[in-house]
């Protein structure tokens, strides 16, 4: 009789306990992302860091871009499309921005005054016209609307690691698209890129950009209003 | 045979003066209000049958509806137990997910096994869904909002939803398939069990009304929340307990799911059922849970009375759907906290400790009604006064088990 009591007493009580815990999950807020319509879950908490040099979304800065084709050369899926007309020979456009990766991890993209296949050999440069500060963990950020201070930095060259030289835009380019339904994510045309103007966005927008519609996916980075239309029939030099 | 036939046998019941003088509910409103107006010719017993049919129709028309709540509910309230949404597609809020899945059902191909019995088959599901609908007639949804007022409502109610299981067990039995079979003499075994504890819990209700009928026992509660049978002495308060717990096992659902059991046989009865059948088995399960849930607010829980006295906004209607959709989600509750029982434990625990339970609470609730003549203040206080201290006394006991708990046995050998 007292083991039938216990029984009772026993079935009762651990029947509220599991009721207790799961009422308490009941009001807990839930952990559902909404995901093709709710794309801000940077904002959550359960989403990790990104690290550096993570292989995301291809990014074309076209105005860096020297129409050189070397990346639609060895991309092994066929996915970038580059149709562009040379300049007469001895011509170009514009130069194209000197990369400069810094130790920290940081990178400044600008123009370095004086010869930038020597700097590494001096003590300082001095960076002008900086267009994009890209950070450790930050999204690209361009400077095109902030003041003249900004956009001058000088290092000392023991914090750079690398340069990118500047070469000559000898292309008007009238297309240049990337089909990332077909890309691998190898990264290869990013490592043969010689101004180092097509990358991949190592941020949270580079790895989710979802879409109902395949042709969405299919991105054009080429810039028709860069050029000057009528000089671009004549086949001119523009001035940078 | 005669004799069950014959006159004097309906007179003892009262049911032929029932048909034609029964004023005060659904039929009589529509007669008076509504058949009458429109069709003065018309003799009145041809009244009251068109409506009796109007009624009917209100109810196929409503009832319904329910299980499509009811199951969005179901899936809603389960998905915040494990801190999901729930469906979020159809519809705001995914609301409209059952109307999808139901449209979805209709279209469905309506497969019938080809060595099985295929009249059975096919018959099954319009009992079990005729029969959970028919108890819809005697729960009395508000003051004057019920069909009939039968003065045997109770027993009425205990008998239809006994039919249930025939329909469970020829769906079984006629889908020629091992689980199907199973699933049913599964449900059946379970469902002809609890039926005894769950009687026995009704008698309680019933010994201190000394009424059937199901708005007399209503009527008998009106005097606010202390008046609730299930606070009118503490054998009924254990009673209310055995009732809800014996009418999950008589609905089959978790953690009495063994005719359903997913893991162990497919789907149960329902195994071989498809499109819009399928859709009839699962519109019963649903109105049956609700329908047991009613039953549960009117025997125990004041039926359409309100916590206070003076209240009848209504007729008491929306308290009476608040509380039962209350005892509806207890239900959800449970379903997702508890593991499913065994055989032999689901066994154990009505043979072994429910019907005692019942039994010990018929005896102490007819020693209550002998010393204690007229439901007074007196007797009411008593009553809640010892409901709170065992309460307090359990809750004592098991905040010291909590605080020293067994330690862990190692071998000493």
């Amino acid at each position: 009789m007292d083991k039938y009591i216990r029984n009772i007493y026993k079935g009762v009580y651990t029947v509220l306990v599991g009721m207790r815990i799961t009422i308490r999950q009941f009001f807990e807020p839930n952990v559902t992302h909404q995901y093709p319509y709710e794309h801000d879950f940077e904002k959550k908490q359960n989403v990790r860091e990104i690290p550096k040099g993570y292989r995301g979304q291809l990014y074309n800065r076209i105005e860096d871009c020297i129409g050189c084709k070397k990346c639609e050369l060895i991309c092994p899926v066929d996915c970038i499309t580059i149709i562009g007309d040379k300049l007469p020979k001895g011509e170009q456009l514009w130069d194209s921005m000197n990369v400069v990766h810094l130790k920290d991890g940081r990178e400044v993209i600008g123009i370095i005054e004086g010869d930038d296949k020597k700097i590494m050999s001096e003590d300082a440069m001095t960076i002008t016209n900086i267009t994009t500060r890209l950070g450790p963990q930050e999204v690209i950020d361009r400077l095109e609307a902030s003041g003249d201070e900004n956009r001058t930095e000088t290092l000392s060259t023991e914090e750079v690691s690398r340069v990118v030289t500047r070469n000559p835009v000898v292309f008007y380019l009238d297309q240049f698209d990337i089909d990332m339904s077909l890309c691998m994510y190898c990264g290869l045309c990013t490592e043969v890129c010689p101004t180092q103007c097509l990358v991949m966005k190592d941020s949270l927008e580079g790895i989710e950009y979802s879409s109902f519609d395949r042709t969405d996916l299919i991105f054009n980075f080429d810039k028709q209003e860069m050029y000057k239309k009528d000089d671009a029939e004549n086949t001119e030099v523009v001035e940078a | 045979m005669s004799d069950f036939l014959s006159e004097s046998f309906f007179h003892n019941f009262n049911i032929q003066e029932n048909i034609q003088e029964e004023t005060g509910n659904l039929v009589s409103y529509i007669k008076g209000n509504v058949i009458n107006p429109i069709f003065p010719d018309f003799p009145m017993e041809l009244g009251t049958v068109l409506a009796m049919l109007v009624c009917a129709g209100i109810f196929v028309a409503v009832v319904p509806l329910l299980p499509l709540v009811l199951v969005l509910a179901e899936r809603k309230v389960a998905a915040r137990f494990q801190n999901r949404t729930g469906p979020m597609r159809v519809g705001p809020w995914g609301t409209l997910q059952t109307l999808a899945d139901g449209i979805k059902l209709i279209f469905k191909e309506d497969f019938i096994p080809q060595q099985g019995d295929k009249l059975l088959f096919r018959l099954a599901p319009y009992i079990m869904f005729a029969c959970s609908f028919a108890v819809f007639a005697a729960i009395p949804f508000g003051q004057n909002i019920l069909v009939s007022d039968f003065n045997i409502g109770i027993f009425y109610i205990m008998a239809i939803s006994s039919v249930i299981v025939m329909g469970v067990i020829m769906a079984g039995w006629s889908s020629n398939s091992k689980w199907s079979l199973l699933g049913s003499l599964r449900s059946a075994a379970q469902i002809v069990s609890y039926e005894i504890p769950l009687g026995l819990s009704i008698l309680t209700v019933i010994m201190l009304v000394e009424s059937l009928g199901m708005r007399e026992i209503v009527e008998n509660q009106s005097g606010g929340i202390f008046t609730w049978l299930i606070f009118r002495t503490p054998f009924t308060f254990i009673a209310f307990f055995v009732f809800f717990i014996s009418a999950i096992a008589e609905v089959n659902r978790t953690p009495f799911d063994l005719p359903e059991a997913e893991s162990e046989i497919v789907a149960g009865f329902h195994t071989e059922y498809s499109g819009m059948r399928f859709a009839l088995f699962f519109i019963a399960e649903y109105a049956n849970m609700f329908a047991v849930s009613a039953i549960g607010v009117t025997l125990f829980l004041g039926g359409y009375e309100g916590i206070l006295p003076g209240y009848d906004f209504l007729g008491g209607l929306p308290g009476f759907v608040l509380k039962t959709l209350g005892l509806v989600f207890v239900m959800m509750w449970l379903r997702w906290t508890l593991p499913r029982l065994r055989v032999d434990q689901l066994m154990n625990l009505c043979w072994k400790y429910f019907i005692p339970i019942s039994f010990f609470n018929i005896l102490g609730t007819g020693i209550w009604g002998l010393i204690f003549k007229d439901d007074d203040v007196w007797s009411m206080g008593i009553s809640c006064a010892i409901i709170y201290v065992c309460l307090i006394g359990v809750y004592a006991v098991a905040g010291r088990n909590l605080a020293r708990r067994p330690e862990p046995q190692t071998s000493s050998a």
